[in-house]
């Protein structure tokens, strides 16, 4: 086998580049990150999932949109007496119900009239006459927002915990990994529910810090909080190995400070496993927050949530399915988008990955 | 990823469509249903009594509404119909349907009391040989003890007993004994000395709250270690937000030879009693045998469903009740008459009707129709710019409002219309939606500060001083338990109460006060009362409803039940 160019980086990306090796021809040095790029975009599956992903939040970032021009009414406004104009008749929106000459009449909300009604119901209505499409599109943009932030909160805080306990060692690394052994210890769910019903009743007055119980807040840092040991723990394993690393050696050899060593030296280099954690854990908060929402102990009502959306249409099973079948579809497409994105990009990243590519 | 990966995921997509298009088709054949069937709901009809046709295991599909199983504490219809047949006052109702189910009799008392010319005396004799399920013979001074426990345990059926001698001091101190009640365990005399004639002063006695418990009960919530019994039944377990047992009191026979004979023994051996959060969850596992009887109002999206399939299971019933909302006279914007008007002009009773699945009476009264003080009014019709005029007029436009409720069956929906109203009116209103086994402790406590939500009332006996006294009066404001939400304290309104208080009998005359209070009460907006509701009970096809009897107080009497 022939030897590179003394100047070029052999990566063993692709099969063009062994060719090359082979055949001697010059190749140019690429960062990782450009690599990493190369293999992501073959990878057409986890693409179309980037895609899908982005078409859910745009479409929901468009709620307000659809709510002004389109449904003529916002998520929360109810409309139990209107009736709605479809193909020509006049209808209830929510059917009148009771006991009519001695018998038992059910109390329904129309189902969805798709494009029947001008753009009104098009996914049918709840109980209060409240426009489903509107609420699963504003649901919607409640749990992404609950979604991302809270991923962006625990990445951040178990990063900086992973990089203090891996890079000190001693007494602080043993406290560090004692408080994620403590939330091992309990199921996240249960956590979850204990925490979100705690404060989704009174709300936070810590100091200076008050939320109320129906912030969305509460849930995203419920969220964030429960799921830091289980970012942190993998990641603290890797500073610890990168700690023994020559290039941390020679940047302590060089006086650089604790401060620089971390966030110049070892952050860069968990910086893709942070990445995919990121994106899996987006998809696990989603289903996190549909299922404390669900329970009551997430998003509180009246704000709509894929969760909420779950829990008001479970009452309409029987008649009206489509109404909790809708938000755990939408649910389903967000997590099942990225978490196949989140693989590829692992793919992409993981320097494992590269070594499977070679064989 | 691998192609073996990329076709894993794509089986995975194919696998969870297919499963959600299975999970529709099942779900979509259920809702067909037929709305013009023949069979018809019955209402109970009056006359029946209790039949003697024991069976083994009574099964309740229940809701989460128990707050306590403690006679001293519980103020819920899902504790009062447990308890009914357990705890036994000295005075009590008749187990039968209809209007005769209000007619006092005697249960630990040998008989009705004596009263004395100026009202204000009443003494009873206890029966002798009584004991509780425990075996421990029941003694006139518990009776005493029962009362001064509830003053002890702030309970929220203090309010009743403020008129008897000796009340007011031991309600500060709770020490030392009430001074108005004496008992004589040899003879059994009990003498109760009131500060003044009180019309509804022998229903009060018949309420759980002057059900008889032994002396030495502790002074705390007894709700998971059941405090022995008197009644046919006694409560073996119970497990908040899970189950509750009820099995039959050994000691019952003894007791009924005392002379009782208006308890009935009660049919089931024993009753279990599931605690389920969902409506629709109770009614599928009652429809499919798994309960026997559903507490839970059905869904309304399933009434043709059980109309058409399950007429014959199933029984309407309208108790006299009165839903509405309360509003903190105490906080801002409630503080201020025009912005409880302005409630009261913003929402469409229509509408709230309809929430409830049309199973309901729009009203604007306090008292239920089902009173003969009961008088129409209609000082609040739908008005909704009128309602925003007043919200300007204040100057509380903008004002935060937080609306409480609890998460059961269709109350969370009136919740979230009243917020959707309160927001069009010009207010920054949030829902609170708290369990409801806690809920009306919480919004009972005045350092919980609720400032609007919520309420519903079932008379505990039938006498307008149960609505005014108990829910209106300013005088029975308490800080914690208390039942005045409203905080309701208006001078000239307590005074009338005051005085209606001592008429001993509800003449035409004294009805028609009633109805002018009544609209007096509107007249300050205490409250938004928005329906009257029916009911439905749901029972599994093995129940025999001729032995269903449905009280006028107690509602649907689980122990007079029998199986076919």
């Amino acid at each position: 086998m022939a030897q590179p160019a003394a100047e070029t980086e052999f990566t063993l990306d692709t099969a063009a580049e062994l060719a090359a090796d082979e055949s001697g021809a010059v190749i140019r040095g690429r960062s990782p990150w450009y690599l990493a790029w190369r293999r992501l975009r073959r990878n057409y599956v986890a693409f179309a999932c980037l895609a899908l992903f982005v078409l859910i939040v745009v479409v929901c970032a468009l709620a307000p949109v659809y709510a002004r021009h389109v449904a003529h009414t916002g998520p929360n406004n109810t409309h139990v007496l209107d009736q709605i104009t479809v193909n020509g008749q006049r209808i209830d929106v929510v059917s009148k119900g009771g006991v009519l000459n001695g018998k038992l009449v059910a109390s329904t909300p129309v189902g969805p009239e798709w494009f029947a009604a001008g753009g009104r119901y098009v996914l049918g209505a709840d109980t209060l006459g409240r426009d489903i499409a509107v609420r699963l599109l504003y649901g919607g943009r409640t749990s992404l927002i609950v979604g991302i932030v809270s991923s962006l909160i625990c990445v951040v805080v178990a990063g900086i915990l992973a990089l203090l306990a891996g890079f000190y060692g001693g007494w602080l690394d043993f406290v560090i990994t004692r408080f994620f052994d403590l939330f091992y210890a309990f199921p996240v769910i249960l956590l979850g529910i204990a925490l979100g019903a705690a404060l989704a009743i009174n709300g936070v007055h810590w100091g200076p810090i008050k939320l109320n119980s129906g912030n969305i807040l509460i849930p995203t840092l419920v969220i964030s909080y429960v799921l830091i040991p289980y970012v942190g723990r993998p990641l603290r394993g890797q500073v610890l190995s990168l700690r023994q690393k020559e290039f941390v050696e020679a940047a302590i050899a060089q006086g650089a400070n604790p401060l620089r060593i971390m966030f110049g030296e070892l952050l860069p280099n968990v910086a893709s496993s942070i990445l995919v954690f990121f994106t899996l854990i987006i998809a696990n908060n989603i289903v996190l927050e549909a299922a404390l929402s669900f329970l009551g102990a997430g998003v509180q009502p009246p704000t709509a949530s894929w969760g909420t959306l779950i829990s008001d249409g479970q009452t309409l099973i029987v008649t009206r399915p489509w109404f909790a079948i809708m938000p755990g579809l939408a649910i389903v497409l967000t997590v099942l988008a990225l978490n196949v994105f989140g693989d590829g990009l692992r793919d992409a990243l993981d320097p494992r990955a590269k070594v499977k590519i070679e064989h | 990823m691998t192609r073996r990966q990329r076709w894993t995921w794509l089986l995975s997509v194919g696998a969870l469509i297919a499963g959600f298009a299975l999970l529709a088709a099942a779900c979509g054949s259920k809702s067909s249903s037929n709305a013009n069937n023949n069979t018809t709901s019955s209402a109970s009809s009056g006359g029946g009594t209790a039949q003697n046709k024991p069976f083994a295991n009574f099964r309740l599909a229940y809701d989460t509404g128990i707050d306590f199983l403690d006679p001293g504490l519980s103020y819920t219809v899902e504790g009062w119909a447990i308890m009914w047949n357990t705890y036994l006052p000295l005075l009590g109702y008749k187990h039968v349907n209809g209007p005769d189910g209000a007619t006092l009799v005697p249960y630990l008392a040998k008989d009705l009391p004596k009263v004395s010319s100026d009202g204000k005396t009443y003494t009873f004799t206890l029966r002798k040989g009584l004991k509780y399920s425990d075996g421990t013979p029941v003694k006139a001074t518990d009776f005493r003890a029962t009362i001064e426990r509830d003053y002890k345990l702030d309970s929220p059926g203090v309010g009743f007993f403020g008129n008897i001698v000796g009340a007011t001091q031991f309600s500060k101190t709770k020490k030392g004994h009430l001074t108005g009640i004496t008992a004589n365990d040899k003879t059994g005399a009990i003498t109760i000395k009131l500060t003044q004639a009180q019309g509804d002063f022998q229903n009060i006695l018949a309420t759980e709250f002057s059900a008889l418990v032994p002396a030495a009960t502790p002074a705390k919530d007894q709700s998971t270690s059941p405090i022995p019994s008197t009644g046919p039944y006694m409560i073996q377990s119970y497990k908040p937000n899970r189950q509750a047992i009820v099995v039959r009191n050994p000691q019952w026979k003894s007791n009924k030879g005392t002379g009782i004979t208006d308890v009935p023994d009660g049919n089931p051996d024993r009753m279990t009693i599931d605690i389920l959060g969902d409506d629709g969850v109770a009614l599928t596992r009652t429809l499919r045998g798994q309960d026997d009887y559903d507490f839970h109002q059905p869904p309304p999206d399933r009434l043709n469903t059980l109309q058409s399939k399950y007429s014959n299971q199933t029984k309407v019933y309208t108790p006299a009740n009165t839903y509405y909302f309360f509003m903190n006279t105490r906080l801002k914007p409630f503080s201020d008459l025009r912005v409880r008007q302005a409630v009261n002009y913003a929402i469409n009773r229509q509408a709230l009707v309809r929430i409830y699945g049309g199973l309901a009476n729009p009203t604007e009264n306090i008292l239920p129709p089902t009173y003969p003080s009961y008088k129409k009014h209609a000082l609040y019709p739908y008005n909704l710019s009128k309602a925003k005029q007043l919200v300007q007029q204040s100057g509380m436009k903008g004002t935060s409002v937080t609306v409480w409720n609890h998460d059961r069956g269709s109350d969370p929906k009136a919740t979230a219309y009243l917020t959707d109203v309160l927001n069009s009116i010009g207010f920054k209103a949030k829902e609170k939606i708290i369990n409801s086994s806690v809920y009306w402790t919480t919004v009972g406590n005045q350092a919980t500060k609720a400032q609007i939500g919520f309420a519903d009332w079932f008379q505990d006996y039938p006498h307008p001083l149960d609505w005014f006294d108990v829910l209106l009066n300013g005088t029975r404001i308490t800080q914690t338990h208390n039942n005045n939400y409203s905080n309701f304290d208006n001078k000239a309104i307590n005074a009338k109460i005051a005085s209606l208080k001592k008429q001993p009998k509800l003449s035409s005359q004294v009805n028609s006060q009633w109805a002018a209070l009544d609209q007096q009460v509107m007249s300050q907006a205490a409250w938004a009362p928005f329906i009257n509701r029916q009911f439905v009970d749901t029972f599994n096809s093995d129940i025999d409803l001729s032995c269903y009897i449905n009280h006028v107080l107690y509602q649907f009497d689980f122990a007079t039940i029998c199986h076919k």
